[in-house]
């Protein structure tokens, strides 16, 4: 088991540097380089240059041959800004963004507790939600509960996020007044994060109104951002339950004289979780990449709108950072549902 | 007893949002807090109640008042300028405000090489290069900065600059403390560490992507401001934005929607706040690399099509103007009327004595972001479609990611493109000599040396009147060559909670505007 987990690992790591490679390659064949983007419509000649050195861009990209020529000094072919970088990566170094100069590593500390609680909690809500109404619709399947089930996960899946996010902000936090429309934490409250994760942070510190606070503020978003793991939730577990709920040994279970309650919930639950543990964990992997649309409707401080702003604007350093990022916990939360499906199937062993 | 609890709880709930905490809410957090390696509004709303620059705007307006400067005078020619510095003024950590201090950050946005521009480490200084030409060698106006004594500084220039004033009045050129400068190195302006000035607040914390709070500097030249507390919140969506105003979670919120004028007017807990001009222009610029948009009275015929009023009408809220030139309607030096009304007949005719009386087809770029100037790029961009579709001539509508667009228009690709400009200090020379300078053969294809010539002669002439007259005659030109449309200018709608005065919108944007003044009642 160990020796399977380190083998992963290990795997991992040209496949990073592939992701490396291709990053650089992607974020410089696009048009446009960060001068244009700072310079806008006023891109002289002069500044343009300046710029450029200022920010190192004038080296080469991958092999500085120039530069080894005319030192005649064979390392200074490694002078360029692919080997730079991963020289700093090396020692965990992933730059500054060129905008605003805060390390990237210090971004990614504040910015991936807040995706990760906002994944948590979209992905609590899919769950607890999403598996009792799948089953429910398996165990009545062609009732009326069964076609609204699938009905509300359809437009689950169908709504856009921005618009349903928008709708809620002004029900619940305009016209009810119920829950803040935006953000974090209120003004006023204050908060020395642990984990950074805000919700829990305030629980392990006794702030229980603070607590209460992040957590209203947490709700719209999650409930947005959840309706589309949820909705998939709901359609692979009623899927997976019907499949095994056909077969023989269900049958042998109710002939048994098992009640149904039980044939379903021990028998049949247990062997059509494998396909929607996998779902779960490709969604939850997708939700730590970030969540733009949801991020910038109610100002969410995550990684999503962070990389985006930045492939707008040109900012290598952090789209090269961020992706990388999400990249490393891609892999990890798959390696996470691999290791469940041991659990779950005891006929499954990696070794 | 319990009767007492009870209002002690209810004081407690109320109390965290005090009467002395302004919220306001802006579109995003700062790049910098080091104000010269900013760009943006929301860098510069921040910045610009911490740091203070030596001349200001008047509120509300575009003419220059002292402010770390008291007073100003220049040797004949414009070419060595003395400012008097204000005596007594300090910077927030007690590093005395003096021309030494005035120095060290002039060089350090100056000297490339200055020992703490921090270039080297990615500090870039764009706007320096903006509105003084470049860094020291590389298009520098300033040549040279001279202590006088403790209180007065002189600037030796490479070339006479009559409205250097107004180029320090730009938002963005504000002083930072020399001793926190150095401490900090190439994290100053970051949130670890803020910024630290003379101005009316002091930095006190900023979370990155969630809140940054300022304090009152009750010590302050000017007086204590009347807030104790600012706390700014980005938040990207203006519909969001209007959402937490509505829910009086922010007190002030800039750059809303024009379609939520109404909401805003109908509701007895907002006031709307609408400066009443301001220095934008969006126009339609037509490259005469790209045939017939070479031939003159194609482009009449072009400017004779579109009708400008009606589509205004449409898609700007009732906040929109006509250009009638590149330069805002307030601003000296205005050009003679803009010689082509809406006419598709006359469009035809011309279309018809240039050779194409079927019209002919070409491309219309339109940008894929909204400004001010712009606020709904591409159903505007439809419109003028339709109208050049009346008399003959078909566009392809055609649009790129924004920093390609950028970097694109200047090569000549777009043969018609909308842009548009705001303006970074009150002169028509910041229009003219962007849109018509030395760039105009790459932007429009447009080589027009006479245009060239007066540009150059209106930025070195003392007398207001002849730089007005100068910049009449360049207008004119450009009216007479068509080498690009004007088409609107624009304001921007900013709404705040009713209990909230002294918030003055500005000509020139909301970052703009001191929050010195601004009081909240209960």
């Amino acid at each position: 088991m160990n020796a399977y987990v380190l083998r992963r690992l290990l795997g991992l790591v040209p496949v990073l540097i592939g992701v490396t490679l291709l990053i650089f390659f992607l974020t410089r064949v696009i048009p446009g380089d960060p001068a244009t983007a700072m310079l806008g419509q006023r891109a002289a000649p002069n500044l343009v240059q300046r710029l450029r050195t200022d920010l190192g861009l004038d080296r080469p990209l991958f092999l500085n041959l120039n530069a080894a020529r005319e030192t005649g000094d064979v390392t200074k072919v490694f002078d360029s800004q692919y080997f730079s970088y991963m020289a700093g990566l090396l020692s965990f170094d992933l730059g500054r963004s060129i905008y605003t100069l805060i390390p990237i590593t210090e971004s990614l500390a504040h910015r991936f507790p807040a995706t990760f609680e906002l994944t948590i909690a979209a992905m609590l809500i899919a769950v607890i939600v999403g598996i009792p109404a799948g089953v429910l619709a398996a165990t009545r399947r062609g009732t009326v509960s069964d076609t609204a089930i699938m009905l509300l996960a359809l437009s689950g899946v169908s709504f856009p996020v921005f618009w349903l996010a928008i709708i809620l902000i002004y029900l619940f936090a305009v016209v009810l007044g119920w829950l803040p429309p935006s953000g974090r934490l209120s003004v006023g409250m204050n908060l020395e994060p642990i984990t950074g994760m805000y919700v829990l942070d305030a629980l392990l510190r006794g702030q229980f109104r603070v607590a209460a606070d992040a957590a209203r503020h947490l709700v719209m978003p999650a409930v947005a951002l959840g309706t589309i793991p949820l909705a998939i939730v709901v359609r692979m577990t009623r899927s997976a339950m019907l499949d095994v709920l056909g077969q023989d040994y269900v049958r042998t279970a109710r002939s048994k004289g098992l009640q149904e309650r039980r044939v379903v919930r021990v028998h049949a639950l247990r062997n059509a979780l494998l396909p929607v543990i996998t779902v779960i964990g490709l969604s939850f992997g997708s939700l730590l990449s970030g969540a733009l649309l949801t991020e910038t409707v109610f100002s969410w401080p995550g990684i999503g709108r962070w990389v985006y702003d930045a492939i707008a604007a040109r900012d290598y350093p952090v789209i090269q950072g961020g992706v990388l990022f999400v990249a490393v916990m891609f892999a990890v939360v798959n390696l996470l549902v691999d290791l469940t499906y041991a659990f779950i199937d005891p006929r499954i062993q990696y070794s | 007893m319990k009767k007492l609890m009870t209002a002690l709880l209810a004081l407690a709930f109320l109390g965290f949002v005090s009467a002395q905490t302004l919220v306001m809410g802006v579109s995003g957090y700062p790049s910098s807090l080091d104000s010269v390696d900013s760009q943006d509004g929301n860098s510069l709303v921040v910045s610009a109640q911490i740091t203070e620059r030596l001349v200001d705007f008047v509120p509300g307006g575009t003419d220059l008042i002292p402010s770390l400067a008291t007073e100003w005078s220049a040797n004949e020619d414009a070419t060595v300028w003395n400012f008097k510095l204000r005596e007594g003024v300090t910077f927030h950590d007690g590093t005395p405000f003096n021309a030494e201090a005035v120095k060290f950050n002039v060089d350090r946005w100056n000297d490339p090489n200055n020992e703490y521009s921090g270039r080297d480490e990615g500090k870039t200084f764009v706007p320096w290069g903006w509105v003084f030409g470049g860094p020291l060698g590389e298009g520098n106006l300033i040549q040279e900065v001279t202590v006088v004594n403790d209180y007065e500084v002189q600037f030796t220039l490479t070339q006479p600059a009559p409205f250097l004033p107004a180029l320090w009045a730009a938002v963005y050129f504000q002083f930072d403390s020399p001793t926190a400068v150095k401490e900090a190195g190439v994290a100053y302006g970051t949130p670890s560490v803020g910024s630290v000035g003379t101005g009316p607040f002091k930095f006190v914390e900023w979370i990155e992507g969630e809140r940054l709070v300022l304090e009152r500097n009750d010590d302050y030249w000017g007086g204590p401001a009347k807030v104790e507390q600012l706390v700014f919140r980005g938040i990207t969506e203006p519909t969001a934005r209007l959402a937490e105003l509505q829910a009086g979670t922010i007190d002030i919120a800039v750059l809303l929607s024009v379609d939520d004028l109404a909401t805003v007017e109908n509701d007895p807990n907002l006031k709307v706040a609408i400066p009443e001009t301001e220095l934008n222009v969006g126009y339609i610029a037509m490259h005469q690399g790209t045939e017939p948009l070479d031939n003159l009275l194609v482009r009449q015929a072009i400017a004779h099509a579109i009708d400008r009023d009606s589509i205004i009408d449409a898609f700007y809220g009732g906040l929109g103007v006509t250009a009638g030139g590149f330069i805002p309607s307030t601003m000296f030096g205005q050009p003679d009327a803009w010689p082509y009304d809406y006419d598709p007949e006359r469009a035809r005719e011309l279309l018809a004595e240039a050779g194409y009386p079927d019209g002919f087809s070409t491309e219309f770029w339109y940008m894929p972001v909204s400004r001010p100037y712009y606020p709904a790029p591409q159903p505007i961009a439809e419109t003028i479609a339709s109208y050049l579709a009346e008399v003959g001539i078909e566009v392809e509508l055609m649009t790129e990611d924004w920093t390609t667009y950028l970097a694109d228009y200047q090569t000549g690709k777009f043969p018609m493109y909308m842009l548009g400009w705001n303006a970074d200090y009150a002169d028509p020379d910041n229009f003219l000599l962007t849109f018509f300078g030395p760039t105009a053969p790459n932007d429009l294809g447009w080589t027009d040396q006479e245009t060239q010539d007066l540009l150059q002669q209106a930025r070195q002439v003392a007398d207001p009147d002849v730089r007005a007259g100068l910049y009449t005659q360049i207008g004119n030109n450009v009216a007479a060559a068509v080498p690009s449309i004007p088409f609107a200018h624009n304001r921007t709608l900013n709404a705040m909670r009713s209990n909230i005065d002294g918030w003055v919108p500005s000509p020139l944007g909301y970052s703009s505007v001191s929050l010195h003044d601004v009081t909240k009642t209960e």
